[in-house]
């Protein structure tokens, strides 16, 4: 047997007899069980919470009865947000933004009713998922089981006696390396079982799933070195365990709040009451459509009649008052849009900032890869804004055109004193069995597996970093062992 | 009995103590300075509104005064609300980071607009902020554990022991010891704080009150590692325990709490209040006006003399049904409450079991950034709302018109209810 395999073999043993290690791995993996198991059963169970809403919504649509198409504007939509199948491992954003997102006319509404409001402060202490396991607690069992390692054989002298019996300094960290590990690969069991039942029964895709398997056996490697070998390179085992618990809480714990009040602070960001002040501001400048002498608007009746080449707008083959709600509507999306687009590149940029943080904190550069593989990072919440949005804008100008195709102007503005009239601007409401339903498109794979590089580069950085550590501690114990 | 300033030096000569105590007070500081200009923002955010607000509503008045349609005015006018923050919410952001403290309201249906988010970078606000909060109850355990875990066994593992017991230490000394370290910790954690909170004007009672609950959770803390202490394991076997309990107590039990209390509690109401409250309010259009009005008459009769409503469309019976709906899901907008109330109600029972749970509960309750405090916000809104409509009522079912004047008797949001 080589040394490296025997050294393994001999802590491993080791530690299987040690009561604290057995607990620890123990607690750790049930931990790890428990959270799997609920996450994946409250995935389905909001998931399908969101359907049933969501078929509920589509149903009430269709069922409306006859109406004048600009009430079916102000009636709207309710679209849901569905949750990605391997939410069930990283639910990541999801309990922090609004799942449900109501859709009108010439309004933009914000995403409600997320958990992080409907919850008490405990949703700031971490959600127990197979994620935060891994993350926050993962490294700690690692830390407990290896601190001693190397230290505790230098302070009893046994590491002198591997000296003497030939066996290198670099071959004594592989070793314990290699036994911790396989601590490791406990740890992780759970987690993998429940990426492999998300990808076989919830229809997970499996690339995204192997990047999250890599990421974190990645970010449990960098944990494994750096334990190795601070026991190693630490004068005492004492010394070892408070420098890795120290390292461990500015990665897991204070990096990434700090993370989150320095994007902050660089880069804050308007409310959303401003930003609603902000673009009704900029509607006006454009031209109001109250105003019946509005020059915006007149050139756009004066274009309007030239194209169809008649004089008065009560000559139009098609509803003026149509016209002008689809105009109005073309005005304000593009607004909206301009100020979300804004928006989004204010937070990806805020999120930028928190991940250069990544730089101190291995768990910051793990935390983006996974959310990213799982499709619950806020990239994924701005996909649906921005396809719903684009639903929202669709659904509004169909019922737009509608009224400009289907009502005749002079019924539409006799409507309120003509009660035939009144009559005749309600239009079938097959209309609305036919409006298309909204279908959310997730990432592609391609997408999530680039959303996750530079998180995943940034865990090969700590890999080289770490085994960088490795090697100087070797070096140092080959020097001391001489 | 040894004096106070012999164990000081004594104490402070371990290599550790004096950069662990310094780290703990700088943490302390830069989560005060970070609570402090966070909420700074906020103030200057609601200060920044008040204008916009205005020019806003003087665009509207603008157009409206034009033919003086009441009706035109109570749904074009925006009225702002706005939650200031607390003395103390510099200490324990809590929710405000997540949920509006700003947040505008017209005269139509409040539930379709009460229940409205704020723009936030959700990715940011999962880790949650660094605040004063945060490092009493995260850090400055660890930083007692650092500090207390060889209590005993390292003087023992020193050899010097039996010496002590000898010369005649016995409780007094350990309790000194301790007493000593948590007093230095609790100075480390507090003092930044203290200054704080005389920077932000708060209340000497409020800051005694979180100073005693900061006392309180910091003796918890040094009660654990003076018992773990006290079961004679070697110094490295007490920081391992003593940090695996913290991870336990602080990171391990809430979250499973969390859990327990949400599944135990589920509040699906606010979805389905607001999709019922839409089918009530649009269905408004197609019911005939005279039963719309006659239900809204039973509840305010006051207006039932008003001239009938004879074309096709009045502003009175548009905003009948608007109220109509709100009226129509009273229960399930109770019930949605009752759950929310429940699940901040179990939080506090497991704060009695959990000390980081019930710190952190005492602390964003004391300054006014939890759960609670977010109901009360909706409260008050809920209040201004009933006073905006009362306010154009007599307009719109009197056929009163609506002049430029009359924009500035509008009931204006007022500070604390």
């Amino acid at each position: 047997m080589s040394p490296v395999l025997r050294i393994a073999a001999n802590e491993l043993r080791l530690m299987a007899r040690a009561r604290v290690a057995q607990l620890a791995i123990a607690l750790v993996v049930a931990l790890s069980a428990v959270a799997a198991l609920t996450a994946i059963s409250q995935g389905r169970e909001s998931q399908e919470i969101r359907s049933r809403f969501q078929a509920q919504a589509d149903r009430e649509f269709d069922g409306q009865p006859a109406r004048h198409p600009h009430r079916m504007v102000h009636y709207g939509h309710f679209v849901f947000r569905p949750l990605p199948a391997l939410a069930g491992f990283d639910p990541g954003v999801d309990a922090f933004t609004g799942s449900t997102l109501f859709l009108e006319g010439h309004r933009q509404n914000s995403a409600n009713f997320g958990d992080v409001r409907q919850s008490s402060l405990l949703v700031r202490f971490g959600q127990l998922t197979p994620a935060f396991v891994i993350q926050a607690l993962g490294p700690l069992v690692l830390i407990f089981l290896g601190f001693g390692a190397i230290a505790r054989e230098r302070d009893s002298g046994r590491l002198n006696l591997h000296f003497a019996q030939g066996v290198k300094a670099g071959q004594v960290v592989l070793g314990k390396a290699a036994a911790l590990s396989v601590v490791a690969g406990l740890i992780l069991a759970p987690a993998l079982a429940a990426l492999a039942w998300l990808t076989v029964f919830v229809g997970a895709v499996p690339a995204a799933a192997l990047m999250l398997a890599a990421g974190y056996a990645a970010y449990l490697l960098v944990w494994v070195l750096a334990t190795t070998s601070i026991s190693a390179l630490a004068p005492s085992s004492r010394t070892a365990l408070a420098t890795l618990v120290a390292a461990w809480a500015l990665s897991a714990i204070l990096a990434p709040r700090l993370a989150t009040d320095i994007a902050l602070l660089a880069a804050p960001q308007p409310t959303r009451l401003e930003t609603d002040i902000a673009i009704q501001r900029d509607l006006k400048k454009i031209g109001d459509s109250h105003n019946p002498d509005d020059p915006y608007f007149a050139a756009f009746r004066a274009s309007v009649l030239k194209a169809y080449g008649v004089t008065r707008i009560e000559d139009l083959p098609v509803n003026y008052r149509g016209l002008i709600a689809i105009e109005g509507e073309r005005l304000t999306s593009a607004l909206f849009e301009r100020y979300a687009e804004r928006q989004f590149a204010d937070q990806r940029h805020q999120s930028g900032l928190a991940l250069a943080l990544g730089g101190i904190s291995p768990t910051l550069a793990l935390r983006s890869l996974s959310m990213a593989a799982s499709g619950t990072d806020l990239e994924g919440h701005r996909r649906f804004l921005r396809q719903a949005e684009a639903y929202r804008y669709a659904i509004v100008q169909r019922l737009n055109r509608l009224q400009a195709e289907r009502l005749t102007y002079s019924d539409d503005s006799k409507r309120n004193s003509d009660p035939g009239a009144g009559r005749r601007v309600r239009i079938d409401p097959g209309a609305w069995r036919q409006t298309p339903d909204f279908v959310y498109r997730p990432a592609s794979t391609a997408e999530s597996l680039a959303a996750s590089t530079p998180g995943l580069l940034l865990l090969g950085a700590w890999i080289a970093l770490a085994s960088g550590l490795a090697w100087a501690a070797s070096r140092r114990l080959e020097r001391a062992g001489a | 009995m040894t004096g106070l300033g012999p164990e000081l030096r004594i104490f402070l000569r371990q290599r550790l103590a004096g950069p662990t105590l310094a780290l703990l007070a700088l943490l302390s500081a830069i989560s005060v300075g970070a609570g402090i200009l966070e909420i700074r923002r906020q103030t200057e955010t609601i200060a920044r509104i008040q204008p916009l607000q205005a020019a806003e509503e003087a665009a509207v008045a603008a157009w409206v005064s034009r033919d003086g349609d009441a009706g035109n005015a109570a749904y074009y006018t925006f009225h702002a609300t706005w939650d200031r923050p607390s003395a103390l919410a510099f200490a324990a952001l809590g929710q405000r980071d997540v949920a509006p403290y700003v947040l505008r309201v017209r005269a139509l249906a409040l539930e379709s607009q009460i229940h409205e988010g704020e723009n936030y970078n959700a990715e940011l606000a999962l880790p949650g902020r660094f605040d004063w909060a945060f490092v009493l109850t995260f850090l400055a355990p660890l930083i007692l554990i650092v500090l207390m875990h060889d209590l005993v066994s390292g003087e023992r593992e020193a050899g010097r022991l039996q010496a002590l017991q000898a010369a005649g230490a016995r409780l007094g000394l350990w309790a000194h010891r301790a007493g000593l370290r948590l007093g230095l910790v609790f100075l480390a954690v507090a003092a930044p704080f203290a200054v704080g909170a005389g920077m932000s004007g708060a209340k000497a009672a409020e800051v005694l009150a979180l100073l005693t609950a900061a006392g309180l959770y910091l003796a918890f803390w040094t009660l654990v590692c003076l018992g773990v202490g006290a079961l004679g394991r070697s110094s490295v076997a007490n920081g391992a325990v003593l940090a695996a309990t913290w991870v336990v107590l602080t990171l391990v039990l809430p979250a499973l709490a969390h859990i327990v209390i949400n599944s135990a509690n589920p509040v699906r109401q606010g979805v389905e209040l607001t999709l019922a409250q839409r089918e009530a309010v649009h269905a408004g259009w197609d019911k005939p006006k005279d039963a719309t009005l006659t239900a809204f008459f039973r509840v305010h009769p006051e207006w039932r003399n008003t001239p009938p409503v004879t074309s096709g469309f009045h502003w009175k019976w548009y905003y009948a049904f608007q109220h109509l709906g709100d009226l129509s899901v009273a229960d399930p907008v109770l019930a949605y409450r009752r759950g929310l109330e429940s699940r901040d109600a179990w939080t506090a029972r497991t704060g009695l079991v959990l000390p980081a749970v019930g710190v952190q509960t005492t602390l964003h309750r004391m300054a006014g950034t939890d759960l609670a405090a977010q109901l009360a916000y909706q409260d008050r809104i809920r209040a201004f709302h009933e006073r905006l409509r009362r306010f154009y009522y007599p307009y719109i079912f009197n056929e009163t018109p609506f002049r430029e004047g009359d924009f500035a008797k509008a009931p204006r949001w007022a500070e604390g209810g």
